[in-house]
């Protein structure tokens, strides 16, 4: 495989006494979409900014197409970022905020303005130019942010929760422009959010970052499915986490005995929300009892919410059909039930 | 409710009243005939800003005023950015103390930084010079510049400087096309804001002037020889440059809440 665009060695940064990012290896490669996720504070942002040179690591090295760039400072890195507050200059107007990268580098009056003009086409903001900022709506501002990033032309794109401030409908329409024009430049783009949904819609690789640490890189799919250590399966939504220990094909847990299909010794173990089968009288197999919370509906279904008696949190993904048969009422005992074949053993 | 209203309004009505009687009244005594300030008024005239502006005195008060108002509102204003900036941008130890004083001076009584910049200035052979007064103002006024600055400054998404230097702008090329263009309202409003202060403030100047007189200092030294109605002319005419310049600063202040 060809050099890696960037490659994080050994990267620790901590601010004072704090460790925000540790022992951080990672390769990003030439033209992909990496997302890194995970919760607030869990070291994604600073990991992009020290990209940006905006940090310095406080050791280790980055480099950035085979060169080491610590020290750097931001203006000398080719590096544009898409803040999550956009970060767009009130005092200009759309075509002079696209084109201030462009004038930062010395470009002629002519050919930055030609430039810029391409780019607002590009973006669907022709006849926009002269508007002022705070005359523009959300998803025009977000056009005017990424145009003024991509004017001059990088080899990657870092994008700090740029969606975090739009509406639910234009954030989906977002994700379809962002994934659009990542396959058309082919640069790479380097995209930080706490949205799962986000970083699964949109990313080939995403990293899970938690306590400055990364749990784990894949697909989403290797991510959502197959998930290695237990702050991914929880990080990563609408997952049951069982743990205890194993004998002769039987599991104890505080839920219950149930049958799994792994050697003995302790062991916890993960079932998807959407493999949750719903009923009121015991079924067969691998099943835990709990009580009928609340239900909320998501885009892909149904979400049912469980207690069991000894105080976990169960999820169950359900159809509206389902739903409907069961007419479940808050405080009502079901039997949760899965296949144990389907099931993800963690570790 | 009504009437509550209708009170508050009474209220501040006479407040203004307060407030702004004694200075209408001198500007309508400045156009009245009769020597005294008496009622009934007598005629209307012009004649008693004919005399105060054909003193010689007076117009070399003037000149000294706007040279003392524009180079302190200047450098106030630098000096007070400046500072503001550094409060943005930086943390450090003892910051704190740091902008305690910064903002100590106007806090002082006047009298005792008068007495204490006449001392120093003396000491190191500046009292009496327009540069004297100069300095004087700029310890009193920089404040006021700082405080305007730094409500600019706090309503800035930090951001939007990384933001510079992300696209290919240095420090000083992000402070000349990033944090000044952001400021400029803020540093008109202060640079209108010192100027008025340095314009009218008396006390200071008079400890520390000597024969270098300002507008206020020389409309005392009249007022002490009589009452005269050309003081009511001068302090027209003062109280209109001063209140030009203070509405100009609230215009910019103004201006930058609606564009955000």
């Amino acid at each position: 495989m060809a050099e890696p665009l960037v490659q994080f060695r050994a990267v620790h940064k901590a601010f004072g006494t704090y460790v925000a990012v540790r022992a951080l290896d990672l390769d990003i490669h030439r033209g992909e979409f990496m997302a890194l996720m995970g919760p607030s504070g869990c070291g994604k942002t600073t990991t992009l900014r020290m990209l940006a040179g905006l940090e310095q690591p406080t050791s280790g090295t980055i480099t950035i197409e085979g060169k080491v760039m610590n020290g750097v400072p931001p203006h000398h890195r080719d590096t544009p970022l898409v803040w999550q507050s956009l970060a767009l200059f009130p005092f200009l107007n759309v075509v002079e905020n696209v084109e201030f990268g462009l004038r930062m580098r010395g470009i002629a009056t002519k050919a930055r303005r030609d430039r810029a003009m391409l780019w607002l086409d590009r973006m669907q903001l022709t006849g926009f130019e002269t508007r002022r900022i705070d005359q523009l709506s959300g998803g025009q501002r977000q056009r005017v942010a990424l145009a003024r990033s991509l004017v001059t032309e990088p080899q990657m794109l870092l994008l700090d929760e740029p969606l975090s401030a739009l509406d639910a409908h234009l954030v989906i329409r977002m994700q379809g422009v962002l994934t659009k024009l990542q396959k058309e430049l082919g640069i790479t783009f380097v995209y930080v959010t706490h949205s799962q949904s986000e970083a699964f819609a949109m990313a080939d690789r995403v990293v899970i970052m938690g306590h400055g640490e990364i749990e784990q890189i894949g697909t989403p799919q290797e991510i959502f499915r197959g998930p290695k250590t237990r702050f991914v399966a929880e990080f990563v939504g609408r997952n049951n986490i069982l743990s205890g220990s194993v004998t002769d094909g039987m599991m104890t847990t505080a839920q219950g005995i149930v049958p799994v299909l792994s050697c003995d010794g302790p062991m916890e173990i993960v079932v998807a929300a959407d493999r949750v089968a719903l009923s009121r009288d015991r079924p067969a197999g691998a099943a835990i009892r709990a009580a009928f919370l609340s239900e909320e509906f998501a885009g892909t279904g149904i979400i049912c919410y469980f207690e069991t008696p000894d105080g976990a949190e169960w999820k169950a993904q359900v159809t509206e059909a389902q739903l409907a048969d069961l007419q479940p009422e808050t405080g009502q005992d079901f039997w949760l039930s899965w296949d144990p074949a389907r099931v993800h053993v963690i570790g | 409710m009504k009437a509550r209203a209708a009170l508050g309004w009474v209220y501040l009505a006479a407040l203004f009243t307060f407030v702004f009687a004694p200075i209408g009244a001198s500007v309508v005594f400045s156009f009245n005939s009769d020597r005294f300030p008496t009622l009934p008024l007598g005629h209307f005239t012009t004649d008693w800003y004919a005399r105060a502006f054909s003193r010689p005195e007076v117009w070399e008060a003037i000149g000294n005023s706007l040279i003392v108002a524009g180079v302190t509102s200047v450098v106030a204003t630098f000096i007070g950015f400046a500072t503001a900036y550094t409060d943005f941008r930086y943390g450090f130890r003892f910051k704190q103390a740091y902008l305690a004083l910064a903002l100590l001076p106007p806090t002082l009584p006047l009298v005792i930084l008068g007495l204490a910049m006449l001392a120093w200035l003396s000491q190191i052979g500046l009292s009496g010079t327009l540069t004297g007064i100069i300095i004087a103002h700029v310890v009193l006024a920089t404040p006021f510049a700082m405080a305007i600055c730094r409500l600019r400054l706090s309503q800035m998404d930090p951001a939007l400087e990384a933001a510079a230097w992300n696209l290919g702008a240095g420090q000083w090329t992000a402070m000349r096309h990033v944090i000044l263009p952001f400021c400029a309202p803020a540093i008109v409003s202060a640079l209108c804001l010192t100027a008025a202060v340095s314009f009218d403030e008396f006390v200071v100047a008079w400890f520390v002037s000597g024969l270098n007189r300002t507008v206020p200092v020389m409309i005392l030294e009249i007022l002490q020889g009589n009452v005269d109605p050309q003081i009511n002319a001068i302090g027209t005419v003062v109280f209109l440059t001063s209140m030009s310049l203070v509405i100009a600063a609230q215009f910019m202040i103004f201006r930058r809440r609606r564009h955000g």
